[in-house]
Order: C-alpha cells, then sequence, then structure tokens
C-alpha cells in the first residue's frame, strides 16, 4: 500500500521551541485601563489573569477590551468582568502541529503553556512565536539565499516563495468617515486584525488594527469617532512580487502583524499577508521545504 | 533622620495624557534643572494624586523590536531604516500607555534605614513622598546613600 504523509517543516518540533516564557499577569481586580498598559508595553495581544495563589484564572485579549469598547463599559471596569475563562493550554512537549491546530480549531491566537504543575504557567506561544522560529530555520537552512553559490542565484530566485503565494487576497476596507464602532464591527465579523481605510477615491489612507482601537479605548475615544481620526498611515505595505523571507522580516523587525500587499501601484492593495497565515502555512520561504513536505511511503 | 529630612522638594513630574516626545524633552528638562541624572519621572492625574511612574526603561521597553533574537543573526540589514521605522511607532503614544501603575510610595515620617530596606527589597531607586494622596517630594537612592555614609565617614 501506498501512502503520501505530509511533512511540513514544524514537523518533530515542540512547543517549548518556539514558547516565550514570558508571561504578561495580572489581577482579576485589574482595570481595562492598566490591562491595555500592560499589552501596550510588553507588546502582547493577550495577558494572564491569576488569582491571588497565581492560579491562572482567565485571559483578557485585545478582543476582548475591543468588545468592551463597543459595548461602551467604562475603562476602569475589571479585568475579571471580560475576561475568556478558562485559559487555553498546551505543554511543553507538545508537538507545535498540534498546538497550531489546537489554536486554530478554538479561533485564539494564543496558547498558554503550563508545566507538570498544571496551575503554574511557564510560557505562551502565539503565531508570530512560531513565524520567528520558521525564519530562523529557514536562514540557517544549507539552500537558503543568503548561502546561494554564484552562478545559481537564478535558480535559487526562481523557487524562492513570493508573497503573491501566500496573501491572502480577501481585503477587510473601511472608509475614512466610517465610526469606529462600524470598524470594530468589521473586525469581528470578519475575525481579522485590522482593516484597510480608504479615502473617497478608494485608495489606501491608513490602517486601524486591534492595538489601534485598544489604544483609542483607553485614551477615552469614543465609538462614533471617525476611523480617520485614528488610523495609522502610511499603510505598511508591499509588492505581491517581494520574496516572502523579505516580507517576513519585515513583520517580524518591525513588529507589526501584517503587510498589504499591492500590485505595481502602493495605493491598489489587493491582498494581506498576515504572521497568522504565515504560520499556518507551516513553510519556510522557498520551495525546497513544499516539495520536502510530501513524504511517499511504501 | 526621615523622608522629610532628606526629600527633594524639586521634582518634575508627566501627565498621563503626554506624548512619549514630551516625556522626553522632560527627561532633559528634569536632568538640567534638578541637577542630576534623572532616569524615572513620576506620572501624577490633574489632583496631582500619583497614578504611575514613566523610567526611560519603560521607554526603551516599547521600543525594543519584540523578536529582537532574530536581530542578532542578520548581517544584511539596513540598521538606520529600521530605526526609523521603529521610532515611528510611538507616534499616538501616550505616557499612561507604556507607564508602571504600580507605583511604592511612602510617608514624610519613614526612617532612612527604612526607606533604604524598601529600595533593595524592591530594587528600587526613587520613592515619592505622599502627604494625603498628594506628593511633595522624592527620595532618590543617591540621597539615601550619602546621608547614611556620611555620617559614619565623618
Amino acid at each position: 500500500m501506498v501512502f503520501i504523509e505530509r511533512r511540513t517543516v514544524l514537523s518533530g518540533m515542540l512547543v517549548q521551541e518556539a514558547m516565550r516564557r514570558r508571561v504578561i499577569r495580572v489581577s482579576r481586580e485589574t482595570t481595562l485601563s492598566d490591562c491595555t498598559n500592560r499589552m501596550v508595553k510588553n507588546k502582547v495581544a493577550a495577558v494572564l489573569v491569576t488569582a491571588e495563589d497565581d492560579r491562572p484564572v482567565g485571559v483578557v485579549s485585545k478582543t476582548d477590551l475591543i468588545g468592551a469598547f463597543y459595548a461602551d463599559l467604562p475603562v476602569e471596569a475589571a479585568a475579571a468582568d471580560i475576561m475568556a475563562a478558562p485559559p487555553l493550554f498546551c505543554f511543553p512537549d507538545d508537538s507545535l502541529e498540534s498546538a497550531i491546530d489546537l489554536m486554530h480549531a478554538r479561533g485564539v491566537h494564543r496558547l498558554y503553556v503550563s508545566g507538570a504543575e498544571t496551575d503554574r504557567v511557564v510560557g505562551t506561544l502565539a503565531y508570530p512565536d512560531v513565524v520567528g522560529l520558521l525564519y530562523r530555520y529557514c536562514r540557517a537552512c544549507g539552500k537558503s539565499v543568503s548561502k546561494a553559490r554564484r552562478g545559481t542565484e537564478d535558480e535559487t530566485n526562481r523557487s524562492r516563495l513570493r508573497v503573491g503565494d501566500v496573501m491572502t487576497t480577501s481585503v477587510r476596507a473601511c472608509k475614512t468617515d466610517d465610526t469606529l464602532a462600524e470598524v470594530i464591527d468589521n473586525l469581528t465579523t470578519h475575525r481579522c486584525g485590522a482593516v484597510l481605510i480608504r479615502n473617497p477615491a478608494g485608495h489606501a489612507a491608513g490602517v486601524i488594527s486591534k492595538t489601534d482601537l485598544v489604544i483609542a479605548y483607553k485614551h477615552g475615544e469614543k465609538t462614533g469617532t471617525p476611523a480617520q481620526v485614528i488610523m495609522r498611515h502610511p499603510v505598511l505595505s508591499c509588492d505581491a512580487n517581494e520574496f516572502l523571507s523579505v516580507a517576513l522580516q519585515q513583520m517580524l523587525l518591525k513588529d507589526v502583524q501584517r503587510l498589504f500587499v499591492y500590485k505595481d501601484d502602493p495605493a491598489l492593495i489587493v491582498g494581506v499577508l498576515s504572521l497568522s497565515d504565515s504560520a499556518r502555512f507551516r513553510s519556510g520561504s522557498c520551495r525546497a521545504c513544499i516539495s520536502g513536505r510530501l513524504i511517499v511511503g511504501v | 533622620m526621615l523622608a522629610r529630612d532628606i526629600m527633594d522638594t524639586r521634582f518634575h513630574t508627566l501627565k498621563p495624557d503626554e506624548t512619549v516626545a514630551q516625556a522626553v524633552k522632560m527627561f532633559q528638562t528634569a536632568s538640567r534643572e534638578e541637577g542630576k541624572k534623572i532616569f524615572g519621572l513620576i506620572v501624577v492625574d490633574d489632583a496631582d494624586r500619583v497614578v504611575g511612574m514613566l523610567s526611560m526603561y519603560d521607554i526603551l521597553l516599547f521600543i525594543q523590536p519584540k523578536h529582537m533574537k532574530i536581530w542578532g543573526e542578520m548581517e544584511d540589514l539596513e540598521p538606520d531604516r529600521l530605526f526609523n521605522d521603529l521610532l515611528g511607532k510611538v507616534k499616538g503614544i501616550q505616557v499612561g500607555d507604556i507607564m508602571t501603575t504600580e507605583v511604592v510610595t511612602i510617608g514624610p515620617e519613614m526612617h532612612i534605614l527604612s526607606i533604604s530596606d524598601l529600595m533593595i527589597n524592591k530594587h528600587i531607586r526613587r520613592l515619592p513622598v505622599s502627604e494625603d494622596g498628594r506628593i511633595t517630594g522624592m527620595v532618590y537612592i543617591s540621597d539615601v546613600f550619602y546621608h547614611m555614609l556620611t555620617q559614619f565617614l565623618d
């Protein structure tokens, strides 16, 4: 009998190789304003809520904070009022693949890692950490572009994946005069991390991410505020023809979760490349990786 | 010797809705006017109550790329451009977004030995002195140090 096993670069890797050991904790009484402070300062998308005895009891994510913003909850409300409970866990010796599958199935962007005592949290695993690992793997690979010898460069470049190969072509967008409530509607309906803000001519004018929304909430903006007041510009973008490795590098270094993708003209956005898509893609940045994923056995 | 005897009543403060750029300017002003290197400033609300502390460390932590490990492995970067991009992140960020909100304060009657004990145990280098909820002075580790040790050395 012939079977084909799908293998990915991540096969055989464990959670402990990608996880971060620094866990940002708050108490049940911590205000939403202070939760935002911890997230912005530590560049995390969620904080772990722990009880007096350090036991993990819930999670407050940027998505939860945006929900509170939408519902006009005061920023002085407590973490316990909006936290999702219980937190989702994996173990340091779980396979990275199963952890990503769990994240995808449960629609969360991170898992907490617990040790032998399940009451003790020893780390977190989020999509960008997986991409970071893939990226480093890729750079160390014998087929890596940085190691290509002269004369084989053309061939190497042909086999390198480009942004257009991996990006998502559905781009969620709002208009500059849409309210923040409409932006939140759009974000939550489509479960994305940021929306593009288009000007009346349909060109990319700015971006509003979940981070921008939670900061606006903390700063006392109202949900009726027009999008253009808080949008960030310029839009961080790249050409669809750009090498995937270059785009990943840019995201990891600039601490952004996504780049908008244009074709030829930067004002015309045709797709999005996000770190979570890249993590789910489970491959390095050239075709050598993909062909290596199929193992035929007898 | 008590906190009120050694505290510095000349100090500078920040407001939570000031920008990071304004905070950086205030670090420079404070260092100049107080005649010492200022690494952290107290953040007060409109009623002069302490709401936080912003240190240089907080600002550096925010600017630092999260995936710093990867930087170390790259030799083909254009550092200047990336650095500018990093500083661009500061736009729209206020003091209240990145300040430390858990601030230890002391009363004016605290003894210098208790102050030094607190500084050692909590790794604190400056303590705001609070009276009736309002900040009236700052005690720096250098003040504690010189007040304690010059006595022994004289």
